[in-house]
């Protein structure tokens, strides 16, 4: 006899699948609030048509070395973004394997026709309907109060589970973070952005009143990607040779065509510095991956010991 | 343009789609994760819209937005700024008013570019100076820094007024150093300096180039026409000079100048009060260690000296830290300089030898003892006073001294080591120099503002060598002398044109394409114009001259300038000058003219008109000789050899 299907239980198989495989955290945004908020063309039927669920999964931050790195190697090894990747595509098609839906890994891409970083598919939005992580004032950072940062992957499905309701609160702004805005106006994201790219207001309530990101000045920083048709431009506009040779070889510039040479897919994602000073990121109980590691092994531990009882009670013990 | 779009459609609409777009983005309250579809709508735009949504809204299609987009996108571009990551993080918060871009730190004015362009060494030689060690990454003010920590009691400067500890220094350094920087001059700035040798000069000209600028000396005896050629022919931003010397009203005529030169933008007078329209250099001072953000590093110029040469006008010599550091740093073991020593230089610091013999003492961490005007007196005195150990002088110091018995009436017993440079050394003036300091080194120096101290005797020479020559090549310099028909080097022992290549040696004549062209040969030695022979152990002796230049006492001077001059005399027809030996000064310039009417010229007719002429006296004939015929070359060229061996 064929196994019943059960949404919840799917749910939850699907969930032990990405926690085995190292996510923190998973949940399904609702379809029809998705459809509602992203703009056309950016809805998850325009790219899978028959999508019934749309499930996210988040992958803690970098090491504790990784912060107190400098900037630049933070830039490389800050994100583990490629973790998320691998295990929605394990998502997808363990699905399909298992229980016979089609299924998608979400591409992370930008599509620029577009506009100016304008995704193909909002990975924070899967997220944040899902309720894995809510905007935070560091230009929306999602952020989780046990978690902390994490990087977000999606997978689409023609299976259809039950979906999550986003977080009921909003771990952002931090009380510490409070306490600074009242006295110097500013939150520790938006004083130690490198570029200013930050500022906002926190009302009464002690809650975002308004959150300002200048996402240009931000990426031309650290998305070297959104830098080389500007190089390029550069070049032909230098007006004498040394000029146009430090436009394509200066330092800050020759990293892009390092990149590009070894076909690294990624380019400096962020610059961090946001992230380095928010109290959520660095605080959150479980942010730091040597508590994770504690954390999972405790989960083991006890799941061991529950498994124990469980083969005793069987055995009538 | 694509799509139909004028660049009037980007002026008119970039502003709009760049805000609607995701590049600013604007979030009021929380809407997504309150699930608040009415607020999501009413602040879609702010939050940031797509291409196509940016179109509807504003009547566009969507492809004329991407175009106006990017082309706005690209007016807010700043290329520097992901440099910015380079300076973040490892623990450090970042503090925007701590950063500049490298931009805007490291600027240069268009004419500090000129000047480093005419910075062109041969780059194989300057590899050699590198992996040889003899270039490396020090500066002048970097000896200071490290001797201010190190040494930082040991006596710098002995001066009239006091003496000055190495910490001191450092510190009046830095306080001028400020004071400069507040007037807006930058690295690659020239400032000149006329000044004697007192501790405003060093504290000057360590000011000057600690924060980057390229210290220009006008020798002390320059008038109006000399001072005006050299500042606007170096672009000086500034000047640095007493109110007034002697009969000359220096700061008055400084301010002349900064009327009529475009680029010079201050003069700074020594002292508590300025003349009017001047600045006060104690004034100047601000306290505190100064913030250099674009720092001089070793490859940088520092000194504009100038020389005169075959050509009517004297020629400006960039000089790098690489070529003199270089210079000063490995003599200071080959005359076995200690800190110990208490150095006194004869020469003025206005010259490149003065200046040789500053930087050898600051290599060294040695004391310098300043001798603000030489009068033989006032040496023989001052070495007594102080107990000098190293001497640097001219010839024509020790025959004064010698000529006046104040070396015996003065305790000379502390010299240990004494150089002679500037001009011809009779080997008799210096054995009598030296028999009156029992137990003395003596040395001769050869250098030219372009190889700075190029050959010298070492202190461990034999004691026959110095009498007889200019010893050998400073480390690191090589000197050969060559046929003057065809340019091949020549045996040892034979007269020919002395060349001299190596790490001191100067990069190329500032703005002047004409004599850089005849100055070097293709593989870098650099033709001198005097004419030498080099012993078998590779010995100098200068024997002469292939350039038509007088040698006054070490000041050198192309005596076409002045003779121009004298022809304009009613009474004169025709002028030439040549040297004459002086057994003080080494050379003396004597005219010889031939006159237009009956009526005879005496030396003090043209001596007055030189005057009027605002000519420096030191460049004034000193003796007159009138002929009935000057021995011409078939063009009509004065032959000067002729006129030499009627003296
Ligand atoms: S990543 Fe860097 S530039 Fe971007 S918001 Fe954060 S601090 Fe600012
Ligand atoms: S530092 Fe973190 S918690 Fe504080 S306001 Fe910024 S993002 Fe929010």
């Amino acid at each position: 006899m064929a196994e019943e299907f059960n949404p919840e239980d799917v749910k939850q198989t699907c969930e032990s699948y990405v926690k085995k495989k190292g996510a923190l955290a998973f949940g399904l945004a609702n379809i029809e609030t998705l459809d509602r908020i992203a703009p056309e063309g950016c809805r998850p039927a325009d790219m899978l048509p028959k999508v019934r669920s749309v499930l996210t999964v988040g992958v803690g931050g970098g090491t504790r070395g990784s912060w107190s790195a400098d900037a630049k190697t933070l830039a490389y090894i800050g994100d583990t973004e490629t973790m998320a990747y691998r295990i929605a595509y394990g998502l997808a098609f363990y699905i399909e394997a298992k229980f016979g839906y089609r299924s998608i890994f979400v591409p992370p891409d930008m599509n620029p026709e577009k506009g100016a970083r304008v995704p193909m598919q909002s990975l924070k939005l899967h997220a944040e309907v899902a309720g894995i992580g809510a905007r935070s004032m560091a230009g929306d950072i999602l952020l989780h109060p046990e978690y902390g940062m994490m990087y977000y992957a999606s997978v689409f499905t023609e299976m259809e589970l039950p979906p999550d309701e986003p977080m009921a609160d909003n771990p952002c702004p931090h009380p510490s973070c409070v306490k600074l805005y009242r006295q110097s106006g500013q939150t520790p994201c938006m004083r130690f952005c490198p570029v200013e790219c930050l500022s906002g207001s926190i009302g009464n309530d002690d809650k975002v009143e308004e959150m300002n990101y200048d996402s240009h000045a931000c990426a031309e920083m650290s998305q070297q990607y959104e830098a080389i048709p500007s190089v390029l431009l550069d070049t032909l506009d230098a007006k004498d040779p040394i000029e146009r040779g430090m436009a394509l070889h200066g330092p800050e510039n020759q990293v892009i065509w390092y990149k590009l040479s070894i076909g690294a897919g990624e380019l400096l994602s962020l610059c961090y510095e946001c992230m380095r000073v928010c109290p959520i990121t660095q605080t959150a109980p479980m942010a730091n991956p040597v508590a994770r590691g504690a954390g999972m092994r405790q989960k083991v531990i006890e799941a061991e010991a529950a498994a124990r009882a469980e083969q005793a009670a069987e055995k009538g013990e | 343009m694509a799509y139909g779009v004028t660049q009037q459609m980007i002026d008119t609409f970039g502003e709009i789609v760049f805000k609607l777009s995701l590049n600013k983005q604007t979030r009021r309250g929380d809407p997504v994760r309150e699930l608040d579809f009415a607020a999501i709508e009413t602040t879609r735009a702010e939050t940031g819209l797509t291409d196509e949504e940016i179109a509807e809204r504003i009547g566009l299609l969507p492809e004329q937005v991407g175009v106006v987009r990017v082309f706005t996108e690209r007016k807010y571009h700043k290329i520097d700024q992901h440099r910015r990551i380079f300076h973040l993080g490892g623990g450090k918060r970042w503090k925007k008013e701590d950063y500049r871009s490298p931009a805007e730190r490291l600027q240069f004015r268009e004419e500090a570019m000129k000047l480093r362009e005419s910075i062109n060494f041969k780059p194989e030689l300057v590899a050699r100076y590198i992996e040889d060690g003899y270039w490396i990454n020090e500066t002048l003010n970097g000896w200071l820094c490290d001797h201010a920590e190190n040494t930082p009691d040991k006596t710098a400067i002995l001066h009239p007024g006091g003496d000055v500890t190495y910490q001191e220094l450092k510190s009046q350094v830095d306080h001028l150093t400020n004071g400069l920087m507040s007037l807006g001059l930058m690295k690659g700035d020239v400032v000149a300096v006329q000044l004697p040798n007192t501790l405003d000069f060093v504290v000057s000209y360590l000011a000057i180039t600690a924060f980057g600028g390229v210290m220009q000396t006008i020798h002390m005896p320059y008038r109006d026409a000399d001072i005006e050629f050299f500042l606007d022919h170096a672009q000086a931003r500034a000047v640095i000079c007493l109110p007034a010397f002697k009969d000359f009203p220096t700061a008055e005529v400084m301010l002349t100048m900064k009327e009529k030169l475009g680029a010079l933008e201050h003069v700074i007078t020594i002292g508590d009060t300025a003349p009017e329209g001047s600045l006060s250099l104690n004034d100047l001072k601000i306290e505190g260690t100064p913030k250099i953000e674009n720092p001089p590093v070793g490859s940088d110029p520092f000194l504009l000296l100038y020389t005169s040469g075959t050509t009517s006008n004297p020629k400006g010599v960039p000089l790098t830290y690489q070529n003199m550091m270089s210079n000063a740093r490995v003599s200071v073991a080959e005359f076995e300089m200690t800190a110990d020593d208490r150095n006194l230089s004869a020469a003025p610091f206005s010259h490149l030898y003065g200046l040789f013999n500053l930087h050898v003492a600051l290599s060294a961490g040695a004391t310098n003892v300043l001798l603000p005007a030489f009068s033989p007196p006032d040496l023989a005195k001052l070495v007594e006073q102080t107990k000098a150990t190293t001497l640097f002088l001219g010839p024509a110091h020790a025959t004064a001294m010698i000529n006046a018995g104040l070396m015996e009436a003065h305790d000379f017993s502390s010299v240990r080591f004494s150089v002679f440079s500037g001009a011809a050394c009779p080997a008799q003036m210096m054995e009598d120099y030296r028999a009156k300091i029992p137990g003395t080194v003596i040395s001769q120096l050869w250098g030219m503002t372009e190889t700075a101290g190029a050959t010298y005797c070492r202190y461990n020479d034999a004691a026959d060598v110095p009498l007889r020559s200019a010893g050998r090549a400073s480390p690191g310099d090589e000197v050969r002398v060559v046929s003057a028909e065809d340019g091949t080097p020549l045996p040892a022992d034979t007269e020919g044109e002395l060349q001299v290549r190596g790490c001191s040696v100067f990069p190329g004549y500032l703005n002047n394409l004409e004599a850089n062209a005849d100055a070097f040969t293709e593989d870098g030695w650099f033709r001198t114009g005097d004419l030498a022979t080099i012993d078998e152990a590779g010995n100098l002796s200068i024997t002469g001259r292939t350039k038509d230049v007088i040698n006054r006492g070490g000041v050198k001077f192309n005596p076409a300038d002045i003779e121009d001059l004298i022809i304009l005399h009613p009474g004169v027809e025709m002028a030439a000058i040549v040297p004459v030996p002086d057994p003080a000064l080494g050379e003396k310039a004597c005219c010889f003219i031939t006159l237009l009417g009956d009526d005879s010229v005496s030396l003090d007719d043209l001596c007055a008109l030189l005057d009027e002429k605002k000519v420096a006296k030191n460049k004034w004939p000193e003796r007159l000789e009138i002929v009935d015929e000057m021995p011409l070359t078939p063009t009509r060229k004065v032959i000067k050899g002729k006129l030499i061996k009627r003296l």
